[in-house]
């Protein structure tokens, strides 16, 4: 009977061939032991020996002839320029793109979307024909559609006059009034004959104080001139 | 709008790919001997037969050749070599154990071996080729590449670039279990 406490020992002695002191000493009293481990020897010798003729063999005479054959029938190796990392990268970053692409659009759209309320609503009556074209002059533009697709999102349009609520009222009387004074000022630089002037223009007055002042400077320059000192 | 090349360098270019491609070819050559025997070897580890071995070993080369471009490293090779054989004569050995179970799926249970049946070369053979199959992939190929001849514990663990007492560990586990199976 095999000492159960000697067994590992027995069979890493017949795996690696060490023995060490203590079990060689007790293999020296006992029978059956060294009987096991010439046992476990001659198994892991015939395992090695199998796996090494398994292993070891050559292959036939044609194996480098049909070798050289099938690679005469192969195209040429690849460049490490092919290597597989690069259209990976490639294949990664078109990825990124087509997931980044509709969220950039989600958020730019939804920026414009919060923005929309607080936009201008033109008065209704007189004077609204005109009061929307001097607002669309300024930018200002009156939105009648909520909902915009995405590319034209993406589109530049022009800057927008963002007015509170309460304010809006007052916004237009001063764009009103702005288009009154373009008209007026229309009115001046074009000639009489091209342009028909209504009632309500009123044409630019300029003060007499102003005129008074620009001939007295002509004056005292006219002046300083004529001193016989300053000449050079 | 097409650029504007002069013929003298599209030729240069092409006579370079040239070079290139044949000096690949020189170098491919050269590990030939060598890589297709260990090729070839670790496949007849897995298979235990010549010819599948050998048609293993040809694609195993075949691959390495595309790929040669990326594995001029020697060392490198070689790794690769053993791996991609390991992996190609696992693989023929399912499919050809498929085709055999589907053609002798008529056929009765055969009587278990007696003692001196075992004793046979033949059969210990084929037990041991069992045993081996119930091994992890890991410790099979520490177990084939420590059994070929001019392979040291050293080489196997630089082979496989783990460290020499992983490879230990693995090849003390496996002779262990191939024994606890065959005794």
């Amino acid at each position: 009977m095999t000492c159960d406490k000697y067994e590992n020992a027995l069979l890493a002695a017949a795996s690696n061939g060490e023995l060490d002191a203590k079990l060689a000493r007790h293999l020296e009293r006992c029978s059956t032991c060294r009987m096991t481990l010439r046992s476990e020897r001659e198994l892991f010798s015939r395992i090695d020996s199998a796996l090494r003729a398994q292993v070891n063999g050559e292959p036939g005479p044609d194996f480098l002839v049909q070798l050289r054959l099938q690679l005469s029938k192969e195209p040429t190796a690849r460049s490490g320029s092919d290597h597989p990392w690069h259209v990976a990268g490639a294949a990664l970053a078109l990825v990124l793109i087509a997931m980044l692409y509709p969220l950039m659009n989600a958020r730019q759209s939804g920026v414009q979307g919060s923005l929309q309320s607080p936009t201008i609503k033109l008065p209704q009556g007189a004077g609204v024909r005109q009061s929307a074209r001097a607002a669309e002059d300024l930018g200002v533009r009156s939105r009648h559609h909520s909902k915009r697709p995405a590319v034209e999102s993406a589109v530049p349009q022009e800057p927008e006059v963002l007015v509170p609520p309460d304010e809006q009222q007052a916004f237009a009387q001063f764009v009103a009034c702005v288009a009154r004074r373009d008209a007026i000022a229309e009115a001046v630089v074009t000639p009489v004959a091209n342009k028909l002037v209504t009632n309500t223009t009123e044409l630019p007055q300029v003060s007499s104080l102003e005129l008074a002042d620009l001939e007295l400077a002509q004056a005292r320059q006219e002046e300083w001139v004529d001193q016989p000192g300053n000449s050079e | 709008m097409q650029e504007f090349t002069w013929p003298g360098r599209a030729a240069e270019t092409e006579l370079a790919l040239d070079l290139e491609k044949a000096a690949l070819r020189r170098e491919f050559e050269q590990r030939l001997k060598e890589c297709g025997t260990l090729a070839f070897r670790v496949a007849r580890g897995v298979l235990r037969n010549a010819a599948d071995a050998e048609d293993v070993a040809q694609e195993a080369m075949l691959r390495s050749y595309r790929r040669f471009a990326g594995l001029r490293d020697p060392s490198r090779f070689r790794a690769w070599l053993v791996r991609i054989s390991f992996r190609l004569a696992l693989d023929h050995g399912r499919s050809a154990r498929r085709r055999e179970q589907r053609e002798t799926a008529w056929a009765t249970d055969l009587p278990k071996p007696t003692a001196e049946d075992i004793a046979a070369s033949n059969e210990f053979g084929r037990r041991l080729q069992e045993a081996m199959a119930e091994l992890s992939e890991k410790s099979r190929l520490v177990l084939l590449l420590t059994s070929m001849d001019g392979h040291s514990l050293e080489q196997v663990a630089e082979l496989l670039r783990l460290p020499l007492g992983t490879v230990k560990s693995r090849l003390h586990s496996a002779r262990k279990q191939l024994a606890e199976k065959l005794r």
